[in-house]
């Protein structure tokens, strides 16, 4: 059971006080929650490379969070910024399987985490975007493989997933 | 699910140290000292232009100068909130600052052609003076807002930059505005906005590189 928005949120305030007991707690929260987070939007070989490098940042940026305000909405927008990262350099080898356990948990949260999510992004692509990025820097197959696969040419994927990587950058704070 | 190391979590753990959280009173105070500085600078440098005072400035003087004011302030509280993060950030209101400034060049463009005018803007003598002077002055508001996003994690650095160049491009025309005596639409519709345009392409190339994390 992850911990609600009020729980992590006093967590993170006392870390940034510098309780090292309660940043352990949240961290490892957060790494509960990251890893729901991604899993169906990453290679399951890759998932865990990319929780540690949110971690990371987390940690980095942790003064970044205001306590005044959300802070699922904080670390949501990080991670979405870290995974948009992540797209650009990581291709998913192609013997990886893509989980089919993304469903959100039933919880009081799910709305709000409806609207933090990864999906969400892709709505505002194109069908030819979103395609192109999920076949090849999602599903790891090769431009040529995506072209045969999608009927676009392999110069249209490569422009699907440059200009679609390119708008999913600019959402990373977009809720809606 | 459990793969992540717990020596990672122990180790971000061990070096853990209290952080001052990024409020964002304290970046409008930093960017407001900034450009109050840069007004103080302009009364020492050239003075304040003193027929504001006296009533001979047009009431375009303040329309003017007035929505450089505006659209600074809502860039930079834009670029300032960018500095946290959050799902949900909306950045609309500087797009209508912006479309309403827009307003400024696009009636110099309408009037002047109009008239056939439109000569006046290339001729003017103290255009090209106002535009580096604009830009100058921005210089303090640019390097504060810098400062603050490096000390944040904005997640979309080429808006960031974006918005850090209009904020400081339309400040310090602002503040230098308050020294120029021009006060056509024909100077303030064209040479008086070039700051803010160029301040929002500078800002689109140079801050990126400065604020990624």
């Amino acid at each position: 059971m992850i911990a609600d928005e009020a729980s992590l949120a006093r967590l993170m305030a006392a870390s940034q006080k510098g309780d090292a007991a309660a940043y352990r707690v949240l961290l490892a929260e957060i790494r509960l929650w990251l890893e729901r987070y991604f899993r169906r939007r990453v290679a399951p070989a890759q998932l865990d490379d990319l929780v540690q490098e949110v971690l990371l940042a987390v940690h980095a940026k942790r003064a970044s969070w205001d306590p005044g305000r959300a802070f699922l909405p904080w670390l949501a927008a990080i991670a979405r910024y870290r995974w948009v990262d992540h797209l650009r350099r990581v291709y998913r080898k192609a013997e990886d399987e893509l989980g089919d356990h993304d469903a959100i948990e039933d919880s009081d949260e799910e709305a709000v985490m409806a609207r933090m999510s990864l999906e969400r992004l892709f709505v505002h692509l194109s069908a030819g975007q979103c395609e192109a990025i999920e076949l090849v820097k999602i599903e790891g197959l090769s431009i040529a493989e995506a072209s045969a696969r999608t009927g676009q040419s392999e110069s249209l994927v490569k422009v699907n997933i440059h200009r679609g990587l390119k708008k999913l950058s600019a959402l990373v704070e977009k809720a809606d | 699910m459990n793969r992540v190391p717990h020596s990672l979590i122990d180790e971000l753990a061990a070096d853990l140290a209290p952080v001052r959280p990024l409020r964002r009173a304290r970046g409008i105070a930093l960017v407001a000292t900034a450009t109050l500085v840069a007004v103080v600078l302009v009364e020492v440098i050239d003075g304040f232009w003193r027929g504001i005072a006296t009533g001979q400035a047009s009431p375009l003087f303040f329309i003017a100068n007035g929505m450089f004011a505006m659209l600074g302030t809502a860039a930079a509280l834009a670029a300032i909130r960018m500095a946290s993060p959050q799902v949900g950030n909306s950045h609309e209101g500087t797009r209508w600052a912006l479309a309403m400034a827009a307003l400024l060049p696009v009636a110099a463009l309408v009037v002047l052609g109009l008239q056939g005018d439109l000569g006046q803007v290339a001729h003017d003598p103290y255009g090209f003076g106002c535009l580096i002077a604009g830009i100058e002055f921005g210089g303090l508001t640019f390097v504060a807002l810098i400062v603050w996003l490096r000390r944040g994690a904005p997640v979309s650095p080429p808006l960031a930059g974006t918005l850090t160049g209009i904020a400081a491009g339309s400040l310090g025309t602002f503040a230098h505005g308050l020294a120029c005596p021009v006060d056509t639409l024909a100077h303030l519709g064209s040479w008086h906005v070039l700051p803010v345009v160029l301040g929002g392409v500078i800002g689109r190339i140079t801050v990126p590189p400065l604020v990624r994390w």
